[in-house]
């Protein structure tokens, strides 16, 4: 029934309350009937004691009266004259049974008595009451109660008995007994009782009205009257009489109360329930806001419901909290979730959602890069750049319909999500994407064509978790790019445990403080002269506990960390000390160095390596720089702007691995460089690859058209080596003539093979 | 004649045995007596009687007659002192009836409701005090005193009785009243042929008349 405590609470105060008021009430009427009961008590009392008083009064009268009547009879005075025992008791007991006088006595005026009627009183003794004697001289007649020779109590009056003169007395007694007091009794309305009184002796009930002992839960109000002669009556008025109608009007009263209880209990718990029921559903509803439930309507909110009292309010002010929370939280949900450039989901959002993934089904991670969006978004403004990211945003969106995903990560790099997929929807996720990106995006009337790479990493194979998984795809990413694929799975590149990689992070610092890294020297052949007067400076790392790390598993590990801009001044020092220690030993060769995209961006380049050279002493021709077609890409303008001050400085610079990236012949024409490197993939085999051949044959014609020296890399036969010569190639590379050597290697092994016969 | 005239009869008495003592004996004296109360006032209705100490002195008067009559419910007079032997007649002078009796012991009689004079007297035969009173009215009431002697008298209201004709002697002299509070020590005297004043004192209550309760018939 109470269900909260607040509404127990209600009920209590209010029934409470009420109890203590009807109590009070009741209290009041109780001590008040009692008082008016004990008044009353008295106040009947005393009228049935004046009433009785005024009965013995009359009685007494009577019976004088009657006595005198009885005295004066002619015949009883002339036989109380003859004096004759006998005559004169047979005639007191014939007269006083006239007036139903039960003792009759008569004595003569000596006080000494003639005749009894009562047993054991001879003649000629004293009469038993010379006191009623007494007060009979005098007044005439006297009357009072008296307790007789027999033990009972009697009203006694006593007379003259005249002739004409007075010549005797005659006594005559009434019994009290029960009936005489239940008459008067019945007159007076109270219990009469005649109790004989003696000191140091208990009272003795002589007679009663009483038909049998009353009970001791009885109670009465009592008045003793004393009649004289140690006798005592005992008026009682039952209080029960008096309190009846009180009693009855008391019951009436409590039933009215306990009425009026269970009514305002069941009043109260009805209006408790209606308070604490709406404030149960706020709290419900509180509690549902709290755990982000804001879909919910609030108690009291219904329509038509219109409730417009405190709580009615109070809900409405919920309702109102509830919308604001919601709006707010929405709106920081967008701001932490949504990317705002594109409207799709960020990064965070993408990985939550992947983590809210269920475990077990599987699940696709793939990162898709706009093509040189960092060249877009410098030539052409980042406000292009970024509607172009909406746009590309606009078309990746509806690729992914149902469960997964489409979030920008950063740049022009967008992540897809798929759940419940495998490599297959990770392909056809990734034709799609391609497709949809071919067209090309016209902004301002402007076309543009963009490429994109995408690289697949598959849950759980690649990894269990988000950020794992997208770095992955990103490493994929980047070998799709490297290679000129559009796509790569994590699967296909082989990529090293995560695990391995996070701690070449670390090694690699470590490898530069201990002097782990070192450089071989790579000699390139001059075919024109048939001898080495170059090598190319390649970064080797001899790990203290893995041994010899190939430069294939850590480099672009740094370029991708950024750790390669302190590698590479480490590398063109090293090198130009070797340069200049070379040079200084008689041995005139010009040494080559590799510069990534991140070096080559760095505009402190060039200022670095003159002041290298100045320091060791070496001339700028003797330096030469590779660098690849791709580090060219990324920001064309500043690269070309660097190499044209590196080209200032006299530095030779050489396009390494020319043929594989997106090298533009429009370059060719502006680049400041003197030699072409070859990539090793036309350079295999080209003794029986006409296609191969075709390339590289025009390509050194095109290269000494534009007066650049071509290096060919990767030569690893005789018949590659014969080719090459045969077509005009300035310069070969490769395991067919040297291994990488060691520095200092590298003197005694030009020595030795120099000059090389030249077939 | 006399009784007539309705005078007190311890007056005609007095007279009447002073008459008849001087017939019997010229030497005889007259005994005057004043009876007072311890307060000094008169005492009425007192018997003063002369008794000889000498019993051959003494001697009946034959065909004594006395009269105690009832009018105005009353009897008339309240106390009358006799001789032995004396018949009172108790005439009815009121209009309604009386019942006259007496319980005393030395004469007890009853004359039932009667008008008029009833046919016989009552005769006081033997010496003692008579009450006498009135069955249909209680208030009436009469004394008698019969004493043996002849020589007696009653005190008239001025507390004053003279007995005459009383031959020398010594007497012995009692004091009698219906009301008297104790009975008098009788004391002796001797009577000469001069008359004897005496002075008596006797404690008795003052008579007071008790109340009719029955209305006068004549006043209907």
């Amino acid at each position: 029934m109470f269900r909260t405590s607040l509404q127990r609470r209600i009920a209590w105060v209010f029934v409470g309350l009420l109890v203590l008021v009807m109590g009070m009430v009741l209290a009041l009427v109780r001590t008040g009937s009692q008082r008016i009961v004990a008044n009353q008590a008295r106040h009947e009392l005393a009228i049935g004691v004046g009433e009785f008083e005024r009965l013995l009064d009359q009685n007494q009268r009577q019976l004088e009266t009657a006595a005198s009547v009885l005295s004066a009879d002619f015949a009883f005075r002339e036989a109380v004259a003859t004096q004759d025992q006998a005559t004169v008791r047979s005639v007191i007991a014939n007269h006083g049974h006239r007036i139903h006088a039960q003792v009759m006595m008569v004595a003569g005026t000596d006080g000494r008595m003639i005749a009894s009627t009562q047993n054991g009183h001879g003649a000629d003794v004293p009469f038993p009451f010379p006191d009623l004697l007494a007060a009979a001289e005098s007044s005439g007649r006297s009357a009072g109660f008296r307790q007789m020779r027999d033990g009972q109590p009697y009203q006694v009056v006593l007379v003259p008995i005249m002739a004409p003169r007075r010549i005797a007395w005659v006594a005559m007694g009434f019994r009290l007994d029960d009936h005489w007091a239940r008459e008067l009794a019945d007159v007076a309305g109270l219990s009469v009782s005649i109790v004989r009184i003696a000191p140091g002796a208990r009272p003795v009930l002589l007679a009663s009205s009483f038909g049998k002992p009353p009970g001791a839960a009885e109670r009465y109000q009592t008045t003793r009257l004393d009649l004289g002669g140690g006798l005592q009556a005992v008026l009682q008025l039952p209080l029960a009489q008096v309190e009846a109608p009180f009693e009855v009007l008391l019951a009436q009263l409590l039933a009215v109360v306990g009425a009026a209880i269970v009514f305002f209990a069941l009043g109260s718990i009805t209006l408790a329930r209606r308070i604490v029921k709406p404030l149960g559903e706020l709290s419900a509803a509180a509690h549902r806001i709290a755990l982000g439930d804001y879909g919910q309507p609030l108690p009291g909110q219904g329509a038509g419901d219109g409730k417009r009292d405190e709580i009615g309010r109070l809900a409405a002010s919920f309702e109102q909290m509830q919308r604001g929370i919601a709006s707010r939280e929405d709106h920081i949900a967008r701001l932490a979730y949504v990317d705002g450039l594109t409207d799709l989901p960020n990064r965070t959002h993408f990985l939550e959602a992947f983590a809210g993934m269920p475990a077990g089904a599987g699940g696709v991670v793939a990162v898709l890069n706009i093509d040189r969006f960092a060249m877009i978004n410098n030539a052409l403004g980042y406000p292009v750049g970024d509607r172009l990211l909406r746009a590309v945003g606009q078309r990746l969106a509806p690729l992914v319909s149902g469960p997964g995903m489409v979030a920008r990560l950063w740049g022009g790099h967008f992540a897809f999500l798929l759940k419940d997929a495998g490599a297959d929807e990770a392909r056809r996720l990734a034709d799609a994407a391609l497709r949809a990106l071919r067209d090309p995006i016209t902004l301002d009337g402007q076309r543009l064509d963009i490429g994109s790479s995408i690289g697949i990493a598959l849950y759980p194979q690649d990894g269990v978790d988000g950020g794992t998984l997208l770095r992955r795809a990103e490493l994929a990413m980047a070998a799709a790019r490297k290679r000129h694929s559009s796509l790569a799975f994590v699967a296909e590149i082989g990529a090293e445990p995560p695990h391995e990689q996070l701690s070449l992070i670390g090694d690699m610092r470590a490898a530069m403080e201990n002097g782990e890294f070192m450089l071989d020297y790579q000699p390139k052949l001059l075919f024109s002269s048939g001898r080495v007067n170059a090598c190319e400076a390649l970064l080797r790392w001899r790990h203290p506990e893995r041994g010899m790390i190939a430069p294939g598993r850590f480099i672009p590990f740094a370029e991708q960390t950024g750790f390669i801009r302190e590698i590479t001044p480490w590398v063109l020092d090293e090198a130009i000390r070797q340069l200049a220690a070379w040079q200084r030993d008689g041995l005139d060769i010009v040494v080559s160095a590799n510069l990534s995209t991140l070096d080559l961006l760095d505009p402190g380049l060039p200022l670095y390596v003159g002041a290298l050279l100045e320091r060791h002493g070496v001339a700028a021709d003797r330096l030469c720089l590779e660098i690849t077609e791709s580090a060219l890409m990324d920001d064309p303008a500043l690269a070309l702007a660097h190499l044209g001050e590196l080209a200032a400085l006299g530095i030779k610079l050489s396009i390494d691995d020319y043929g594989v990236g997106q090298a533009s012949l429009a370059y060719l024409k502006i680049l400041p460089v003197n030699e072409l490197k070859l990539d090793r993939s036309f350079i295999t085999a080209i003794d029986r690859e006409p296609r191969n051949a075709a390339i590289v044959q025009s390509t050194i014609m095109l290269s000494h058209a534009l007066g650049l020296s071509v290096v060919a890399e990767g030569v690893e036969t005789e018949a590659e080596l014969a080719w090459l010569r045969a077509h005009g190639c300035d310069v070969a590379q490769g395991y067919l003539v040297s291994r990488p050597l060691a520095a200092q290697q590298v003197r005694g092994w030009i020595a030795d093979h120099a000059p090389v016969a030249v077939g | 004649m006399m009784l007539r005239r309705a005078l007190p009869a311890a007056v005609h008495t007095a007279v009447f045995t002073a008459l008849l003592a001087c017939g019997v004996q010229a030497a005889a004296g007259t005994v005057e007596a004043r009876v007072e109360s311890p307060a000094g006032q008169p005492v009425a209705d007192a018997a003063v009687v002369l008794e000889p100490l000498a019993p051959a002195r003494a001697r009946l008067r034959p065909s004594a007659h006395a009269t105690i009559e009832q009018r105005g419910t009353e009897f008339i007079p309240w106390m009358t002192v006799v001789q032995t032997g004396t018949a009172i007649d108790f005439p009815n002078n009121d209009t309604t009836r009386h019942h006259v009796y007496s319980f005393s012991s030395p004469k007890r009689f009853e004359i039932k409701l009667y008008v008029g004079k009833p046919s016989q007297p009552v005769l006081f035969d033997q010496a003692g005090e008579v009450v006498i009173g009135c069955n249909i009215h209680d208030w009436m009431e009469a004394h008698v005193l019969v004493v043996d002697s002849p020589w007696f008298a009653r005190t008239a209201p001025d507390g004053r009785a003279a007995i005459a004709n009383v031959p020398p002697g010594r007497y012995r002299l009692r004091l009698w009243h219906p009301l008297q509070k104790a009975a008098p020590a009788p004391q002796e005297i001797e009577v000469g042929a001069q008359p004897s004043r005496l002075a008596l004192v006797l404690d008795a209550k003052v008579r007071e008349p008790r109340p009719h309760t029955e209305v006068d018939q004549d006043h209907y």
